[in-house]
C-alpha cells in the first residue's frame, strides 16, 4: 500500500497531469511576457555589462573595461558616475522622508471623520493619477523666474531672480518637490489602509491611562503604523532610486549636470538626447545599471535586517 | 486534388516571378517620417519617370528610432538596398563594421563630380580607410529669417547680406526700441548662439578651444540684459518653441537653419502666421568672409546586403545630382547639390520671399560643419553642451563656462 503510494507520488495520473498542464497554461501568458520582457532583458543587461557593443554585429567581451570605464577619475564633483550618484542619493534622501511626513499627516487627518473626506482623499489622490507630463510642465510653469511662487517667495523678503529648473541648487528641488506632490496621495492611501486597521481598544485603553493625543500618536498610532512605515519606505527608495521621468520632463539632467540621476545616465549612455551625443554604448550603460541595481539590492537587504528592530508586527 | 493544387501553385510562382521581371528592379530605400516629408516623394517620382523599370520603395522607420533601427536592420542583413544617413556617427559606425559599401570605385567609374556640395561630401569619408562611403542629398545650413513687418514699422532698413554680428546687435536693438517688440530671437540650442565661431572654416566646436566662443556669449547676454531678446530660463521653463515664437510676429530676428522655411511657408499658407519675411545670410565676424555658415548634411549609403548594388549607385547618384537636388529644391528643402538653377528652383518654391537678398542668401558662400567627426567627438559635444546651459543660465560665468569646457574636453583631444 505504502509502496504503490510512493509510486503514485513519483507518477501523475493522467487526471494531474492534465490539471497541472491546465493551471501551467492559466500561468502562461503571465510567465511568458514576464520572460520575454523582464527576465530577459534583465539577464542580457547583466552580460552586456562585460561586452562592448553598439547595436551593431560586433559585440565583443571587453572583462571589466566598462567598470573601469566608468569608475575612471571617480569623484562627486566631476565625474559623471559620481555627480549622478551624488545627485541620486541626495534626491532620495530628501524625498522619502518628506513623502513619509506629507502622507501620514495628510491620512491622519483624513482619517478623521471631517466634513467631505472622500472628496480630499479623491483630491490628494490625484496627482498620483494624473498624466505626469501635464504635472512637469504645470510645475515648471509654477517655478518659472516670474512664476506665483516665486512672486510670493520674492514677497516674503527672498529674492528669486531664476527659475527653478534653471539654477544649479533649486533645479533638484523641483524634482523634489514634484516627486513629493505627486506621490504623497498614493502612499497616503496606504496609511489610511494602516489605520484602518489600529484597533479601537488600544485607543480606549490608553484613553483611560490619562495618555493624551500626542502620547496617543507617538505610543498607539505610531508603532501600529511601523508595517506600512516599513512597505512605504522601502517601495519608495527603490522607485526615487529609479526616478527619472520627472527629470526627463523637467530639466532633462541640467543645469549642466546638476539633476543628472543614475537612470538619467543610463539614458543618455544607451540612447542619447538633445545635445547628448554619447549614445548606443550598451555595455557602459549596462555597467551603470549594474551599478544601480547593486545600491538598490544593498539599500534593500538594509532596510530588511532593520525590519526586525522597528517594525511592529501585532 | 493535391497534385493539381501543386501545379497551380508552381503556375502562380512562375506567374509571379514573371512579372517581378517584366517590372524590372525594385530599390528599397529607408528613411524617416516618409509620410509627411514632401521630398521622398518628388524623389521616387522623379527617378522613376527618369528610369522607367526601376520602382523606388521608401521604408519608413520612426524618427527616434531611426538610427537604432537602421543599424539593427544592417546588422541583421535585411535586404533593404540603401538607408538614408542622419548621424555621421553612425555612418562611421556602419563603415568601421562594414555594413556598407564603399562608392571610390564606382564614383571613379562614372567620373562622378564631387565638388558640388560646398565641402560637405568630406564628412562621408570613414575614418577608418579614407572611403567615401555615402554622398550627400540634403545640407541644411543656418541663415537669419527677419519680420519684415517689424523692421518698416521701425523704419529700419532690412538687413543684407554682407552684414557683420556687431551691426546685427545695433539692428536688433534699434528695431525692440522702436517697436516695443524683440529684436532677436535665439533658440536654447548651442548651435543657435555659439556654433557661429565655425564659420571661419578653421575652429570646430571639437578643437578643445573655445576662447572663440566667447564674444557671441557677450553678445547674447548684453542683448538678453537689455531685453532685446527673451531670455534663456524663461524659454527653458516654458519650452517655447521657436517656430511659433518667430510665426507670432512679435520677434524681429531669428537665426534657424533653412528647414524653417518650408515650416515658416505651411504657418502663413494655413494661417497661423501672417507676416511678410525674408533671410538674410547670418552676420559675419571681420576676417570671416560674408555669407559663410554652418550647417549639416544628410545622405545616403548603399547595404552590403543589397542584391542591386549597380542600381542602388544609381539612385544614389541620381539622388545627389542636379537633376535630384532640383526634386527635393521643389518641396521647399535644401538639397547638398549647390549651383545656380538649384537656387533658382528653391526661390521660386510657393511662398518664398520674392526679394533680391533673400534670393542671393540660398548661395552661402562657404558652409562649415556644424561638428566635426572624428574619435571623441561624441563626448566633447555632450560636455560643450552640459557647460552651454550652465553659461546660459548664468551659472556659471562666461569664462568659467569656456575654462570647464576646455578643461573636461582635453580628454578626449587626441
Amino acid at each position: 500500500m505504502a509502496n504503490s503510494q510512493a509510486a503514485g507520488r513519483r507518477k501523475m495520473t493522467a487526471l494531474e497531469k492534465r490539471n497541472t498542464l491546465i493551471a501551467y497554461s492559466f500561468l502562461a501568458p503571465n510567465f511568458i511576457g514576464f520572460v520575454v520582457f523582464t527576465l530577459i532583458p534583465v539577464v542580457f543587461s547583466i552580460v552586456l555589462s562585460l561586452m562592448d557593443w553598439s547595436g551593431g554585429q560586433n559585440i565583443t567581451f571587453v572583462g571589466l573595461d566598462n567598470f573601469r570605464y566608468i569608475f575612471k577619475d571617480f569623484s562627486f564633483t566631476k565625474s559623471n558616475l559620481g555627480i549622478a550618484l551624488k545627485n541620486t542619493v541626495f534626491y532620495t534622501l530628501m524625498t522619502v522622508p518628506l513623502t513619509l511626513l506629507c502622507s501620514l499627516g495628510l491620512a491622519l487627518v483624513l482619517n478623521k471623520a471631517v466634513k467631505g473626506a472622500n472628496f480630499f482623499r479623491a483630491v490628494f489622490f490625484f496627482p498620483y493619477v494624473a498624466s505626469l507630463v501635464a504635472i512637469c510642465v504645470c510645475w515648471n510653469f509654477l517655478l518659472m523666474k516670474t512664476g506665483p511662487i516665486n512672486q510670493i517667495l520674492n514677497a516674503l523678503g527672498f529674492t528669486m531672480k531664476k527659475s527653478w529648473t534653471s539654477s544649479r541648487d533649486l533645479a533638484i528641488w523641483a524634482i523634489i518637490i514634484v516627486s513629493v506632490w505627486r506621490n504623497a496621495g498614493y502612499y497616503m492611501v496606504m496609511y489610511l489602509a494602516g489605520l484602518q486597521g489600529v484597533p479601537g481598544e488600544l485607543y480606549e485603553a490608553a484613553t483611560i491611562d490619562g495618555a493624551n493625543a500626542w502620547q496617543r500618536f507617538t505610543n498607539v498610532t505610531m508603532p501600529m503604523l511601523t508595517p506600512t512605515t516599513f512597505f512605504n519606505s522601502i517601495m519608495m527608495v527603490i522607485s526615487c532610486f529609479k526616478i527619472y521621468d520627472v527629470v526627463a520632463i523637467m530639466t532633462q539632467g541640467g543645469p549642466g549636470r546638476s539633476t543628472k540621476m543614475l537612470v538619467t545616465y543610463i539614458f543618455e549612455l544607451s540612447f542619447g538626447g538633445e545635445g547628448i551625443a554619447t549614445s548606443a554604448q550598451y555595455g557602459v550603460a549596462s555597467a551603470v545599471s549594474m551599478v544601480l541595481l547593486v545600491i538598490v539590492l544593498l539599500v534593500t537587504i538594509v532596510q530588511f535586517r532593520g525590519e526586525k528592530k522597528w517594525v511592529n508586527y501585532m | 486534388m493535391k497534385k493539381l493544387l501543386a501545379v497551380l501553385m508552381a503556375l502562380l510562382m512562375v506567374a509571379a516571378m514573371t512579372t517581378a521581371m517584366a517590372e524590372g528592379v525594385t530599390l528599397k530605400v529607408a528613411g524617416w517620417d516618409i509620410t509627411t516629408t514632401p521630398y521622398y516623394t518628388a524623389i521616387k517620382e522623379g527617378y522613376e519617370a527618369a528610369n522607367p523599370g526601376v520602382t523606388i520603395e521608401w521604408v519608413d522607420l520612426a524618427s527616434q528610432d531611426y538610427n537604432i533601427k537602421a543599424s539593427t536592420m544592417l546588422s541583421g542583413g535585411d535586404t533593404t538596398d540603401l538607408y538614408c544617413v542622419k548621424e555621421l556617427s553612425d555612418m562611421q559606425n556602419w563603415a568601421k563594421e562594414g555594413l556598407i559599401v564603399p562608392m571610390n570605385e564606382m564614383i571613379a567609374a562614372d567620373g562622378y563630380a564631387m565638388d558640388k556640395y560646398a565641402g560637405m561630401e568630406a564628412c562621408y569619408v570613414a575614418l577608418t580607410d579614407g572611403q567615401q562611403y555615402a554622398l550627400p542629398f540634403r545640407a541644411d545650413y543656418w541663415v537669419m529669417y527677419y519680420n519684415k513687418d517689424l523692421f518698416d514699422k521701425a523704419g529700419v532698413a532690412y538687413p543684407t547680406n554682407d552684414w557683420t554680428w556687431d551691426e546685427y546687435a545695433a539692428i536688433a536693438r534699434e528695431v525692440a526700441e522702436k517697436t516695443g517688440a524683440y529684436g532677436t530671437h535665439y533658440h536654447t540650442w548651442l548651435s543657435a548662439v555659439a556654433n557661429w565661431a565655425v564659420c571661419d572654416g578653421v575652429n570646430t566646436l571639437a578643437d578643445g578651444k573655445y576662447e572663440d566662443l566667447k564674444y557671441f556669449y557677450e553678445l547674447y547676454q548684453g542683448l538678453e540684459d537689455d531685453g532685446v531678446c527673451m531670455s534663456f530660463d524663461e524659454l527653458k521653463a516654458s519650452g517655447l518653441h521657436y517656430s511659433g515664437a518667430f510665426a507670432q510676429g512679435n520677434i524681429a530676428m531669428m537665426p534657424m537653419g533653412y528647414w524653417y522655411v518650408s515650416t515658416l511657408i505651411g504657418y502663413i499658407k494655413d494661417g497661423t502666421a501672417s507676416m511678410n519675411w525674408g533671410i538674410t545670410a547670418v552676420p559675419h565676424l571681420d576676417g570671416v568672409a560674408a555669407g559663410s555658415s554652418f550647417g549639416s548634411p544628410t545622405g545616403i549609403a548603399i547595404s552590403k546586403h543589397s542584391a542591386n548594388q549597380a542600381e542602388a549607385w544609381k539612385f544614389a547618384a541620381w539622388m545627389c545630382s542636379e537633376e535630384g537636388a532640383k526634386a527635393i529644391a521643389a518641396t521647399g528643402t535644401r538639397p547638398a547639390y549647390v549651383s545656380e538653377a538649384v537656387a533658382s528652383v528653391m526661390a521660386a518654391a510657393e511662398g518664398f520671399p520674392t526679394d533680391e537678398v533673400s534670393n542671393a542668401a540660398l548661395l552661402p558662400t562657404a558652409i562649415s560643419l556644424e561638428w566635426p567627426i572624428g574619435e571623441g567627438v561624441n563626448e566633447i559635444k555632450t560636455i560643450v553642451n552640459e557647460e552651454h546651459s550652465l553659461i546660459m543660465t548664468r551659472e556659471a560665468t562666461i569664462e568659467e563656462g569656456i575654462a570647464a569646457m576646455e578643461e573636461r574636453a582635453a580628454e578626449f583631444i587626441k
